[in-house]
């Protein structure tokens, strides 16, 4: 029943509304631009690529190690605490990069923590020359990859999981040794989800914006931050972001394409075999737990503690910051945000349901890309748009301008995160459609119900638990995420992360711990809610 | 005035622009008739059914019920507003809802439109669901998912009831029981109802008349009896595959001779001239078995089907037929052995082409 209705308008317009800055971004191409980008080209453009395929090499095989290595243990083999560190390992994902290298420099700075804890167990010395330094590009490296390890950790464990003791039971068959079963068989089988998730981290490690702001490493990304803010030249800013995004959407595609391939490796495909873990004991068994104890601290354990411990230490900090009002300020965007994104992405699922359209299924498809677009990118886009939109279209109307309504406003916000976060909200709610077979509706129909009556009474029903999963996901990422809120929130509109970043900023890394840790634990908090689905052990 | 409770009209069957049936005229002429659709799979009978029901459009042709237009290339009345309940193949059961509830689920159109009441209790007891009301769809087997699917369409007492193998996932020990019971059930609340199988033995039972489709065209719609003993065409013979074609000579008005089982008699469906040759169609109940006869075949393959035998025999030019014989008989043949037929051969009917 291809029909253009209410549905299929609204869907298209959505689609429309998250495409924007993405066509913004590439239209913008071609306008001209200051003189900075002939000064940028001859002094620092080539040190912005070197340094952002430094640091995303850094990132992928730090996370590729961590991610992998984890996930194997947890996998397959069974060891005290091994339960705890299968959800536990997903918690570091709570500590944005950039807290994590406000903890990183904390601790290991000159007269720092560590130089104190030194000082409490072996008295006064000097210990800051023994101390390493964990700042520039390496600070910015592990910051980066024990907050976002996780990418790979979910996605890879997920396949093991997944993966079919027979198996197993064939390499044990053919003679294989435990190492050669896992370079064998294992990896290979669950390569496409490892390439799912190093994608993934590479995305962000392109968009991440607080911690190489944080350590002064200039990447592509700040090279757009600076451009547009100390050179006023948005146009460039919109350049730049325009090479970024072709590389960031190469690896969007390489996501997808990843991704599909690893259907062929699900149980789906018949011949599913749970399998037993293998039980350590004696050595083995407590490097296993070493080692996942090991990533565990530092990237959940050693973060927080700096941030507590700072929090504890300077209590007057905690004090004056006006929590009350942060968290307010939080939960406003957060639910009104949530409620958009879902409610829109409900509709655009349905209105592709129902109408049954290749040409706004590749129109979705487009849209989702939102979630490629790093959120400085985004909010440099969405400025450019509403500017250009303001110029023209409500000049041209001599109606008030639209500015205000739109930027440095709560709505201007919502919009933002709505294009960045519209894939997280379409895909959850996408992948649980899925699985309501076609025919669900049609036995709806065949029953009497219409459109709108299947719509409430069957698939609302039906999803909720995925809308509850999709609001805590997009939740945990509007409350981490910071370029979006920081360049495009209202006059003295501040949330925990922003407090956090101009604290840290103004060099004020104690006053920082404070909104960090409410930041952390709140996340914490989320992630705790969704683990179960994130970890989920069943096909539904 | 047309009378018909059905009419299905010169209608192309098509899925996603693709023609599956062509040009496709039906006609059930009273309410609570049962129609059953016999074909290979893939060849589109699915299809008919979603556009019976309205989840298809159709550029061709017509579908009236009740003397209403519900599909033409101008009209389409929506599934909702139709009337008639599907009952899936692949069951397509609420997961998020019970058994109980998703059987009461169509319910609700008969309290509106004032209809006669079936009450789900009772089907809920005859196709014996009974224990699985509170669970879920996923707790529940495929047998007994199927029964429920088919509880739901039957609950809502459609004005045309469509079922798409609906016992195709049924234990075979089970599923006898169940055609019964949901023959019963369609005859007493005089449900006109379509079935879409690929089991000539189910639709044999369950049609009052049986349509066979082969190469995208309805090739013959008529009694099981008369499909069965009265095929129209090759094509439909090798479909139902309850028979061989043995090339044969017509002798004379009611007889005609093979050159291995030698004078055949009996009376020609179809007229042919004398002298003419043809394909006689030979069923295993065709021939008798007699061990005195001189009449001597290999057996080649022995099949016991509980209640009988299915005999295999090659003939001398080295054509294969088969024979029926009651399970007790007293000589039992073994591979190799000879088996004699009772000459001369009487079909009762002869269908040759």
């Amino acid at each position: 029943m291809k029909t253009f209705n209410v549905w299929y308008i609204t869907s298209f317009i959505i689609s429309l509304i998250v495409i924007i800055p993405v066509l913004t971004v590439f239209s913008s191409y071609f306008d001209n631009t200051s003189d900075y980008f002939k000064l940028l080209k001859n002094t620092f453009l080539f040190e912005y690529i070197s340094n952002s395929i430094i640091l995303l090499i850094g990132v992928l095989f730090l996370t590729l190690i961590i991610g992998v290595s984890s996930a194997y243990i947890v996998s397959f083999y069974s060891f005290p605490f091994s339960n705890f560190f299968k959800w536990s390992l997903i918690l570091g994902f709570a500590v944005p990069p950039y807290i994590y290298a406000y903890s990183l420099t904390a601790f290991f700075e000159n007269y720092g923590t560590a130089y104190t804890i030194l000082k409490f167990f072996l008295g006064e010395g000097n210990y800051n020359m023994h101390i390493p330094k964990f700042d520039g590009m390496l600070g910015a490296i592990l910051s980066i990859s024990f907050s976002i390890y996780a990418y790979v950790y979910i996605l890879t464990r997920a396949s093991f999981y997944f993966q079919s003791n027979n198996l197993l039971e064939l390499g044990k068959n053919l003679g294989f040794s435990k190492i050669k079963t896992l370079f064998k068989i294992i990896l290979p089988s669950a390569r496409p989800a490892i390439v799912a998730g190093l994608s993934l981290v590479a995305m962000e490690t392109l968009s991440d914006f607080g911690a190489v702001d944080f350590f002064s490493i200039n990447t592509l990304t700040t090279a757009i931050y600076n451009s547009w803010l100390s050179f006023d030249d948005l146009a460039f800013s919109n350049q730049l972001s325009f090479y970024l995004l072709i590389f960031i959407f190469t690896l969007f595609i390489i996501e997808n394409f990843s991704r599909r391939n690893a259907k062929y490796h699900s149980p789906m495909q018949g011949g599913f075999k749970l399998k037993e873990k293998i039980k350590l004991r004696g050595m083995s068994s407590f490097s296993a737990f070493f080692i996942c104890f090991i990533i565990f601290f530092f990237s959940f354990v050693f973060p927080v503690c700096q941030m507590l411990y700072w929090t504890i230490l300077y209590p007057k900090n905690f004090f004056d910051l006006d929590i009350q009002n942060l968290f307010i300020n939080t939960i406003i965007l957060v639910s009104i945000s949530s409620l958009v994104l879902i409610i829109f992405s409900f509709i655009s699922n349905y209105g592709n349901r129902i109408s049954k359209s290749k040409f706004l299924s590749i129109l979705t498809t487009i849209s989702i890309s939102g979630y490629a677009l790093p959120g400085v990118i985004l909010a440099v886009a969405y400025i450019t748009f509403i500017a250009w939109f303001d110029n023209t279209i409500i000049n041209y109307l001599e109606i008030k301008s639209i500015k205000k309504l739109f930027i440095g406003s709560i709505l201007g916000l919502v919009l933002a995160y709505f294009v960045r976060f519209y894939s997280l909200s379409c895909n959850g709610i996408k992948s649980s459609y899925e699985k309501l077979n076609r025919s669900i509706d049609e036995s709806a129909y065949l029953a009497g119900y219409s459109k709108l009556k299947t719509f409430i009474h069957i698939h609302i029903p039906y999803l909720k638990s995925s809308i509850f999963f999709v609001f805590i996901l997009i939740s945990l990422e509007i409350i981490r995420e910071l370029p979006i809120t920081l360049i495009l929130r209202p006059f003295n509109f501040e949330t925990f992360a922003t407090t956090a970043y101009i604290y840290a900023s103004q060099d004020l890394l104690e006053a920082a711990a404070v909104p960090s840790l409410f930041l952390v634990i709140i996340a914490s908090l989320f992630i705790l809610f969704i683990s179960r689905y994130i970890l989920k052990e069943k096909y539904e | 005035m047309n009378k018909n409770y059905l009419e299905i009209n010169n209608v192309d069957f098509q899925v996603g622009g693709k023609v599956k049936v062509k040009n496709l005229s039906l006609k059930i002429q009273n309410k609570g008739q049962i129609i059953c659709l016999l074909g290979p799979s893939g060849i589109g009978k699915t299809t008919i059914l979603r556009s019976i029901a309205g989840l298809e459009k159709i550029d061709k042709g017509s579908i009236k019920l009740k003397n209403t237009i519900l599909s033409s290339k101008s009209e389409h009345v929506e599934p909702e507003n139709r009337n008639i309940s599907l009952s899936f193949q692949e069951n397509a059961l609420f997961p998020h809802y019970t058994v109980k509830k998703n059987i009461y689920f169509g319910t609700d159109r008969n309290k509106l439109n004032g209809k006669k009441k079936i009450e789900p209790k009772k089907i809920i007891k005859i196709l014996n669901i009974e224990k699985i009301l509170d669970k879920y769809p996923h707790q529940i087997s495929a047998g007994e998912a199927q029964r429920v699917s088919l509880t739901r369409a039957l609950v809502s007492n459609p004005d045309l009831l469509l079922l798409d193998e609906p016992l195709s996932n049924i234990d075979e020990n089970f599923k006898e029981e169940i055609q019964v019971k949901l023959k019963q059930i369609l005859k007493q609340f005089k449900i006109t109802t379509i079935v879409v199988t690929h089991d000539s033995y189910e639709a044999f039972y369950l049609g009052d008349k049986c349509g066979i489709i082969l190469d995208q065209k309805l090739k013959q719609f008529d009694d099981p009896y008369n499909v069965y003993h009265y095929p129209n065409s090759i094509k439909v013979v090798n479909f139902l595959n309850r028979g061989v074609l043995l090339p044969a000579k017509v002798t004379g008005q009611y007889t005609l001779e093979n050159k291995d089982l030698g004078l055949i008699k009996g009376n020609f469906v179809n007229e042919h001239a004398v002298g003419s040759i043809v394909k006689l169609l030979l069923q295993p109940e065709d021939l008798e078995h007699d061990d005195k006869s001189n009449l001597q075949l290999d057996v080649i393959d022995k099949k016991f089907k509980g209640t009988n035998f299915i005999y295999t025999l090659k003939t001398k030019s080295g054509k294969y037929v088969s024979v029926f014989v009651h399970s007790h008989h007293v000589h039992q043949h073994q591979i190799n052995d000879k088996f004699g037929i009772k000459k001369p051969i009487h079909i009762k009917h002869l269908v040759c082409f």
